[in-house]
């Protein structure tokens, strides 16, 4: 490699990011550790019901008997499960603010500061924002337009109050309690994240979102989204994360339990964007996260997209159980891995319906001394007639200290299914760049430019909205200056 | 002088390829390079545009009063030096208008011109595009992705009026076009040809010189050129070959 | 009866029992067995196997009466017979066969490329009781055929075999095993290429259903040496083929091929793993398989690249036909890279017989059995004609008549 490669590599790797800041903002937190007590402390805070105190329990005592799962390709020191806050609130979060007014200024100018509008007459055009806050949700907005429709759009906390019945039936249904350590945490210690419920042949006529944010030092994220599309409805969902920077590694452990109804449409974005820590590795969020969506009726569908920028570690398999007959599960992933960031990601297609289908489209980029691994599974089951999966894996490397790794693990069971998997993995391509520069583009723009593109199959798919904004996103994470 | 290049010697992976090649270029005029195959034709053209594989064993290139070798690849580019490519290579998932974009961007800002915003962009685009009769459903396509010859040629020559650069090197333009196709390219360079700009056209068939008057044709042959003169000298190619000239 | 126990009561029976060095190593592997207990939940290349064969086995080996037989009666061609995994001494200025030595054994422990964590091949380690070694000596251009008997039933046959080919040499090698008594074969074959020297390997396998063959070889390979592997697969029995390479100067290549053709209720385990731990080299992974009735199949593969492997090129395809409904195939192909200057890609595609090219077929009058047929033999058609060996092309062709014989 040239010396100018190198030191535009170099420059990329001085990542400079820009939510790192921090809101001064008192907040109310119960002891450090997990035991009983703190799971108590959470679900009075929470004013919550007792069988959802008993819930949280029944998950807890699962926790204290698991291990964490060792397949991913990760290096990272014991978490210290007694070390960390469980829940921390803005003070006088008792209750959730009924509208601005009652929001500490604070909060707003934090949102303002990360381009999320609170007040009413900011709010983005055409998308309704669900705010959360280290452990609780700050604001919803558009909900009385959704109300009309028969669209419930709350906090979980919020819905755990109003809408018992659907939380008892639903909540874990996807993503059991027992699944594996960080799902028996997550559902021992949720905090809040978002509920939505899409009735019967209702389109929702607008994207919904949740932003999160974690601020407070050693204090981990554990929020739950619970996403229902009713019979011939259709949802598009967008996820958005930051954190400020550390200097200790903080634990962000979610559940997404996604569902969908005969004819029904779920599509669940993320642009993901915690701290990665910084240039020699020091502090960063552990992403430790669990979706799953059930394509439970005859033609549903859901469709996961994803753009992974941040996190000093990733473990995230957004995975679709395909039980309905006809139904289809997409997974388009972005993973861009910096300096001493890994990421293990990826999906697991379990086709269990006739005529099932399903995409996965994963582009894994990765620079400096990082790892980046993609981590699937597609399974036929004996049921599985007429299935068909199409996988493709491309893997771009940049610099020569940094690994990609591919682990698709295909499993078929049925021989009137089709399982089709491509990879790939190379450098940039010194032609493309060669090109690109006699054109007049520096090297840094002709690299962004040119994995923009190696990523753009999975871009098109992000709302409109957003897409700009992941576009941008991705040159970032290249770069190191904000654009 | 314009361009200026004295006493080159080039070699890549233990080969010599250039060998003390000289030619010197002046404003606003054409000049034609002749050559059979493998004779270093396109490697000139690639150290001229800085592709940096080439170990440059000798000799030295002023262009526009810069010591060609201090400026790198992108830099060239923007002081006015444009190369279309013999093979242009594809870029997928990049869409053709942005790159563009963004290469115009590039130039205007090293030249301390104002930047030229979409809309204007787009117009400009448009118009070009249609002078070289290039559909502009083409336009929503990925650089090169899925070309046939003669696009990426064109597409080529589209790039080349939209920069408007001051040397413009041709490498095998002509080849891969039909006869229509290459009247257009031809045409589409005569338009952009003023008292201010060089052409540098690569070829090795004389049928290219019928529609674009070349000043000077230079024979190249085994990394040297051989013989320099006017006209004349293509259609003697085109009568005998390059075998008198080996 | 457990693993140390079989060891202890056997050991008479067992190559190298004295030697101190290797019985330290020995209790080394006892140990890893006891922690591990072949648990299948950690380990995925333990999938679909019918483990009591082989923890609970009752180890029986007898030492053949008759010397093994070793012919050259073409010229640079050697025809051998293999009894109970052992083979008599022999050498003239091209070749040379010995016993294996503690030495070998000693050499091969050592390295950690699959050691630790492939049981089969420690299991190898434990019972050696049968092998042989094959230098192949300088500047040799050398066939070799080697048929392989098992004289009793119920014998547990534990062999390692070395091969060198010493610098420029060539070697054209196949093996044959078709035994039809009910017995075990745990084989590990260590090859080492010298510089520029160059190995065609073909391994024929074509076993009763009673007979358990046990197969993996580890080759590793130095400047611009090349190994080619080309397995065939016929067996009715169990048959595991795991096979590693290691490249480890530059300019080398390996390229490891199998097709395999399952039916009844037989399994197949298949592994390729090829690091890269030079400049400049090449490797190639493909496998394809065939499975009827309720046979299952899994196939791991993996490129590893070195971060020094610069300029690497390595290609993987696994494929997969499905003939029935309870037919199974789990595939994996890995790669592992930590150069960037690189060029790997695979490429993995499983399900039935092209349905539009049966109607094409049929639409031109064919049966559907004779069109499936048709379309089976064309899916490695490829494989089956780049044998250039007429006699081995003949009797492949022989062999895949008959499992078609048996499609329906
Ligand atoms: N990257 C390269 N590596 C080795 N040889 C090269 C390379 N590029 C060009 N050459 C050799 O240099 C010579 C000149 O090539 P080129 O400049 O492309 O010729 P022309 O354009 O006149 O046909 C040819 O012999 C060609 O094989
Ligand atoms: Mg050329």
């Amino acid at each position: 490699m040239n010396s100018e490669t190198l030191n535009t590599l170099d420059s990329y790797s001085k990542n400079k990011y820009k939510y790192g800041f921090v809101t001064e903002i008192d907040s109310e937190k119960p002891k450090k550790g997990l035991d009983e007590d703190t799971i108590r402390f959470i679900s009075l805070k929470k004013n919550e019901p007792d069988w959802m105190l008993e819930w949280r329990l029944k998950a807890f005592s699962k926790w204290k008997k698991m291990k964490e799962p060792k397949w991913a390709n990760l290096n990272f020191p014991e978490i210290d499960y007694q070390d960390i806050y469980y829940y921390s609130a803005p003070k006088g979060f008792d209750k959730k603010p009924k509208d601005l007014s009652e929001v500490d200024p604070k909060l707003i100018e934090t949102y303002n500061k990360l381009g999320i509008p609170l007040e009413e007459q900011k709010v983005l055009a055409g998308v309704a924002v669900d705010v959360v806050f280290d452990s609780v949700s700050v604001a919803t907005t558009y909900k009385g337009e959704l109300e009309k429709l028969g669209i419930i759009f709350c906090s979980i906390g919020e819905a755990i109050q109003k809408h018992p019945d659907l939380i008892k039936k639903y909540l874990g249904s996807v993503i059991p309690a027992g699944d594996h350590s960080f799902s028996a945490l997550n559902s021992a210690v949720f905090t809040d994240g978002s509920f939505v419920y899409i009735p019967e042949g209702v389109k929702c006529p607008m994207e919904l979102s949740t932003y999160f944010r974690i601020n407070a030092e050693n204090t981990g994220q554990f929020e739950r989204t619970l996403i229902i599309a009713d019979k011939g409805s259709y949802v598009s969902y967008l996820e958005g994360c930051t954190a400020p920077k550390r200097d200790d590694n903080q634990l962000h452990a979610a559940n997404v339990e996604l569902i969908a109804f005969e004819d029904a449409e779920i599509k669940y974005s993320t642009v993901q964007n915690w701290y990665p820590g910084d240039e020699d590795g020091i502090g960063g969020i552990y992403n430790f996260v669990t979706k799953r969506g059930l394509c439970a009726g005859k033609n549903s569908k859901i469709s996961w997209t994803q753009v992974e920028t941040g996190s000093a570690i990733t473990w995230k398999y957004p995975s679709c159980i395909l039980k309905g007959d006809n139904s289809i599960g997409e997974f388009y992933s972005v993973a861009i891995t910096n300096n001493f960031q890994q990421a293990d990601t990826g999906t697991k297609m379990t086709h269990i319906g006739k005529n099932t289908k399903s995409k996965i489209i994963s582009k894994g980029i990765s620079l400096g001394k990082s790892q980046n691994t993609y981590r699937g599974e597609v399974s036929f089951l004996r049921k599985a007639d007429k299935a068909r999966n199409y996988t493709q894996c491309d893997s771009l490397l940049v610099g020569n200290q940094c690994g990609a790794h591919t682990v698709p693990y295909i499993d078929s069971k049925n021989n009137t299914a089709v399982i089709e998997h491509e990879a790939s993995t190379s450098k940039i391509n010194e032609d493309q760049l060669y090109y690109c520069r006699q054109r007049g583009l520096s090297h840094e723009e002709a690299v962004s430019l040119i994995v923009n593109g190696f990523c753009k199959q999975v871009l098109q798919e992000l709302p409109m909205e957003f897409a700009v904004e992941a576009q941008k996103l991705v040159s970032i994470s290249l770069e190191g200056s904000v654009g | 002088m314009f361009l200026e290049i004295k006493d080159l010697s080039v070699k890549i992976e233990n080969k010599n390829i250039l060998k003390r090649l000289n030619l010197n270029i002046n404003k606003g005029e054409v000049h034609a390079i002749m050559g059979p195959n493998g004779s270093g034709k396109s490697t000139l053209a690639n150290v001229l545009a800085g592709k940096e594989d080439y170990e440059i064993l000798n000799g030295r290139i002023n262009f526009k009063d810069n010591d060609l070798f201090d400026l790198n690849i992108e830099e060239r580019a923007q002081e006015g030096m444009f190369l279309a490519f013999q093979y242009p290579v594809e870029i997928p998932g990049v869409n053709i208008t942005p790159f563009l974009h963004s290469a115009i961007n590039s130039k205007r800002k090293r030249m301390n011109e104002e930047e030229i915003d979409n809309l204007s962009f787009a117009k400009l685009l448009k118009s070009k595009a249609n002078d070289l009769g290039i559909n502009i459903d083409m336009l929503k396509r990925s650089v090169n992705t899925g070309f046939s010859g003669g696009e990426k040629k064109r597409y080529e020559i589209l790039q080349m009026s939209i920069l408007n650069p001051d040397l413009a090197i041709l490498d095998e333009t002509d080849s891969g076009l039909d006869i229509d196709a290459l009247k257009i390219v031809t045409d589409g360079v005569n338009k952009l040809k003023t008292n201010d700009n060089s052409f540098l056209i690569i070829t090795h068939y004389q049928k290219l010189l019928n529609y674009i008057k070349p000043d000077y044709v230079h024979v190249m042959v085994n990394g040297s050129i051989v013989k320099s003169g006017g006209s004349e000298i293509a259609a003697e190619i085109e009568k005998d070959g390059f075998q008198k000239f080996q | 009866m457990n693993i140390q126990d079989n060891y202890l009561k056997n050991k008479k029976n067992i190559f190298f029992s004295e030697n101190k060095d290797i019985q330290s190593h020995r209790e080394k592997l006892i140990n890893i067995f006891e922690n591990d207990r072949f648990d299948k939940k950690n380990n995925e290349s333990l999938k679909n196997i019918n483990l009591k064969n082989f923890i609970d086995f009752k180890y029986k080996y007898l030492i053949p009466e008759e010397k093994s037989v070793i012919n050259n009666n073409e010229k640079n061609s050697y025809s051998i017979v293999s009894i109970n995994g052992q083979c008599s001494s022999y050498k003239d200025d091209k070749i040379e066969i010995t016993k294996i030595l503690d030495e070998d054994y000693n050499d091969f422990s050592k390295n950690d490329i699959i050691e630790n964590n492939d049981h089969f091949v420690n299991l190898n380690s434990l019972f050696l009781n049968s092998g042989f070694k094959i230098v192949i000596k300088k500047n040799n251009n050398i066939k070799i055929k080697i048929s392989n008997i098992i004289t009793d039933d119920d014998l547990t046959i534990f062999q390692k075999n070395n091969y060198i080919c010493e610098e420029g040499s060539s070697l054209n090698l196949i093996e044959e095993y078709e035994n039809r008594n009910n017995s075990t074969s745990n084989i590990l074959n260590v090859i080492k290429l010298e510089k520029n020297s160059k190995l065609n390997h073909f391994l024929i396998q074509d076993n009763s259903p009673n007979h358990n063959l046990i197969i993996t070889t580890h080759s590793s390979c130095k400047n611009d040496s090349t190994y080619t592997q080309k397995v065939y697969n016929f067996s009715e029995g169990y048959v595991r083929n795991f096979h590693y390479s290691e490249l480890i100067e530059a300019n080398s290549e390996a390229d490891l091929q199998g097709i395999f053709f399952l039916k009844d209720n037989n399994t197949s385990n298949n592994k390729t793993f090829v690091k890269h731990l030079a400049e400049d080299c090449k490797s190639n992974q493909v496998y394809k398989g065939i499975l009827n009735d309720r046979s299952k199949a899994t196939y791991f593969s993996n490129t590893h690249v070195d971060q020094v492997a610069q300029r690497t090129e390595g290609y993987q395809l696994s494929k997969g036909v499905l003939l029935s409904d309870n037919a199974s195939y789990f595939s994996k192909p890995e790669l592992k890279i930590y150069a960037d200057d690189v060029k790997c890609s695979h490429g993995s595609t499983i399900g039935p017989i092209d349905e539009n090219a049966i109607f094409y077929l049929r639409s031109r009058g064919m049966s559907k059995i004779a069109a499936t047929k048709i379309l089976i033999s064309s899916f490695i058609n490829e494989e089956l004609s780049s044998i250039d060996n007429e006699q081995m092309s003949e009797i492949i062709n022989k062999k895949l008549v008959r499992y078609l014989s048996k499609v329906k």
